[in-house]
Order: C-alpha cells, then sequence, then structure tokens
C-alpha cells in the first residue's frame, strides 16, 4: 500500500469481512481494508506496528477459549487459592482475601483497586469478550456487539490477572521459608484462566470483530 | 522561528498527560521512602519499602524474585516518566526523522506499565496470606498505597498521551484529526 492512497478510512460500516480498524491506533496512518488469511499479520506502512492479526485459532476455537475461560472463573473465586500453615494451624485464602484483609487494614481505596484488577474487571471482560463473540459464532452478531466491544477494549487495561499470577507466584515463593504454603485448586484455575484470556484477548483485539461467512485466504498486505 | 498559535491545532495540548506525569512523579516520592510492608514473625519485626524489601529478597538469595521486583516497582515507572517526557518534548516540534522510533517507544510503555502493579498485589496477597496472630503477621504499609497512585497515574499519562501527535505534520491543515 503506498502512501499516496490512503484509500477507504472507515467511515461507516466497514464491509464484512474486512478488518475494520485498518486505521493505525498508533500513528493514525489509514489504510485500505483487507482479508487476511489465518496468522497473516497487517503492519503500519508508516509506522511498523502490527495493526490487525488474521484470526490465529479461527471462531470456534476463540469462542471455546472465552467459554472455557469464563467458566474457570467461578471455581478461580470459590476454591481455595492457597492453604497457609503454621505449626499446625491452617488457613486457607481465597482470590479475593487479598482485597479483604487491605479493607481491615483501613486501606478502603487500594482494596477496591485491587478487587477490581484482579478479580472483577478480569471476569467481566470476559463477560464482555462471551457477549460479542459467541452470539456471532452461533447466529448473527447483536446490534450491541460494537458498543461491547469497545467498552472491553477500554477496560482491558485495567484487568491484570497475568500480573496477579505473577504477584502469587512471587509472594509464594517468598514465603517459603516463614510458612508451609500449598497451592490451591483455585489458583491453578485462576492461571489458566489468564492465560486463556490473553489467547483470546489477542485473537479478539487484533482480529477480526465478526465472522467472515467463509475464510478468506487469498489477499496479503505489506 | 515562526510565532505558536495559543489555541488551534500548532502547538499540541499536553496538560493532561503533562499533569498525569507530575502527579505520578510526585506520588513516586512517598512511594519509595514510605514503609510499604512490616512483618512480625516469632521475636522478629522488620518493615521494608520497595527498596529494603527487594534487597531483602537479594540477600536470602533469591535473585530472580529480586530482579522482577526491582524490574516492576523501580525501573518500570522510572522508564515510563522519562520516556513520556521524551516523547511529549519530541511531539512538540511535529513530526521528526525519528518518528517511527518514538511511536515504538510509545507501544512499549503502554504495554509495561500494568506490570508495575506486581508489587501491590504482592503486598495485598501476603496480607492475606500471613496472619496468625502473635506468630506471624504481614501488615500494608501506607507507601503501597502511594506506589499504586502512582501507577494507575502513570497508566493514565500514557492513555491521555497521543501517539499520532508524533505524526503530525506541520502545517495546521493537514493535522485533520482521525479517530
Amino acid at each position: 500500500m503506498s502512501d499516496s492512497a490512503p484509500a477507504d478510512e472507515p467511515s461507516g460500516a466497514p464491509e464484512p469481512g474486512l478488518h475494520p480498524r485498518f486505521t493505525c491506533r498508533f500513528c493514525g496512518h489509514p489504510h485500505r481494508p483487507v482479508a487476511l488469511a489465518p496468522r497473516q499479520k497487517a503492519h503500519c506502512v508508516r509506522c511498523g506496528l502490527v495493526l490487525a492479526k488474521g484470526s490465529y485459532f479461527g471462531v470456534d476455537t476463540t469462542a471455546a477459549l472465552i467459554t472455557t475461560a469464563l467458566l474457570l472463573s467461578v471455581p478461580a473465586i470459590c476454591l481455595p487459592f492457597v492453604t497457609v500453615g503454621k505449626l499446625g494451624s491452617e488457613r486457607a485464602g481465597h482470590l479475593l482475601s487479598g482485597a479483604r484483609a487491605l479493607w481491615f487494614e483501613n486501606m478502603e481505596l487500594l482494596s477496591l483497586w485491587v478487587l477490581l484488577c484482579a478479580g472483577l474487571l478480569p471476569v467481566v471482560m470476559l463477560a464482555l469478550l462471551a457477549a460479542v463473540t459467541l452470539p456471532a459464532r452461533f447466529s448473527k452478531p447483536g446490534p450491541w456487539a460494537q458498543p461491547l466491544r469497545r467498552t472491553a477494549v477500554a477496560l482491558a487495561p485495567w484487568a491484570m490477572p497475568e500480573v496477579y499470577v505473577l504477584g502469587v507466584l512471587v509472594a509464594l515463593t517468598k514465603l517459603g521459608s516463614l510458612v508451609d504454603v500449598k497451592i490451591g485448586p483455585g489458583f491453578w484455575c485462576y492461571t489458566v484462566m489468564a492465560v486463556l484470556t490473553l489467547l483470546a484477548w489477542s485473537n479478539f483485539h487484533l482480529g477480526p470483530p465478526s465472522i467472515p461467512s467463509e475464510p478468506v485466504r487469498e489477499k496479503t498486505t505489506s | 522561528m515562526k510565532p505558536r498559535s495559543i489555541s488551534g491545532d500548532d502547538v499540541p495540548n499536553f496538560s493532561r498527560p503533562a499533569a498525569f506525569a507530575v502527579a505520578a512523579a510526585i506520588m513516586l516520592i512517598p512511594a519509595n521512602i514510605l514503609p510499604i510492608l512490616s512483618t512480625d514473625a516469632v521475636g522478629e519485626s522488620r518493615t521494608d519499602t520497595i527498596y529494603s524489601g527487594m534487597m531483602g529478597l537479594f540477600e536470602n538469595g533469591l535473585w530472580p524474585l529480586a530482579l522482577i521486583v526491582a524490574i516492576a516497582s523501580l525501573l518500570i515507572p522510572f522508564v515510563k516518566l522519562v520516556g513520556l517526557t521524551v516523547l511529549m518534548l519530541s511531539a512538540r516540534r511535529g513530526r521528526s526523522v525519528h518518528a517511527r522510533k518514538l511511536t515504538h517507544l510509545y507501544a512499549v510503555l503502554d504495554f509495561i506499565g500494568r506490570w508495575s502493579m506486581l508489587d501491590v498485589f504482592l503486598v495485598a496477597f501476603l496480607t492475606s496470606a500471613v496472619r496468625f496472630g502473635a506468630l506471624s503477621t504481614i501488615r500494608p504499609g501506607p507507601g503501597i498505597g502511594a506506589f499504586a497512585a502512582a501507577v494507575v497515574l502513570t497508566i493514565l499519562a500514557t492513555r491521555s498521551f497521543d501517539p499520532r501527535l508524533l505524526w503530525r505534520e506541520p502545517s495546521p491543515s493537514n493535522s485533520k484529526p482521525l479517530s
């Protein structure tokens, strides 16, 4: 694509099956929409960053990833996250115990923030992704798909399950010398949920918003 | 040098990202001075700042953890603030020959910000996991609130900076906003 033909800044609805986000979100350079084959990446001709990715898994896999992650969020919250023992007494901690403990230390604002970033928003994100992806998979996408997608994109920076997983891993290693810790099933569910969210998100965020009626394989870009 | 108009497209307005960045820089001072964690184990109690907590991990031979904490808590906020300052100063002058590199820098800053929350989650988790009354207890210190605020402010600063300004053509007629 040449610089002189920055055609088709999507003013209205894009053609079905073509990617609507071909305006680079970093430098704002407009591109003509193209259909991407699976695993194909489109880079911005001006700044070189990735504009879009051809659906990495296909729609079925993305829907399956999101459904699995959403189901896993239930045991992640309910089942014990870790069991901590010291001199015979043993306690089970849950995903939301961290936020709860901060609340009782009179750090209400921080507590709410941890609750949002680690507990609430990851699940809300998954619910939004499911609400956009699943109807598109089984029938046609609903009229609210686009606002929901925008909400998900706006919330994404604040949902940090993968950061929480790393924080817990660091804390567990640090604690090993002080008390006996056992990782509970809740932690595994949460970790798998975080990984699946990342996989589904990379496909959702940079992938096509709705399914092309049939997979497009021929065209390429820059 | 041509005169610059106060309003209009000629000089981009950085008041929001700049305000967030300054606020983040201010919050980083108490975040690094005040204790973030106090540990009361049997017969031993200590309070840790971000730096001393990291050194504690290092002295216990857990240097990979110390490295992770150092990157997340000390390096990333600093890199973000310096990087944003560079971006704002460059974007003032419109499109530069380094616009491509600067845009990549922005993409990196946008990605790394969230990892600073690591220390906050660490403290929250430790507080909930270790509470055995007199035996051993870990309590959060006031520094962690300041640190969390600083992290949120750096993320807000990055997000309120529009990287398209790095590609702004010098003449106002070309700076049609694309959104």
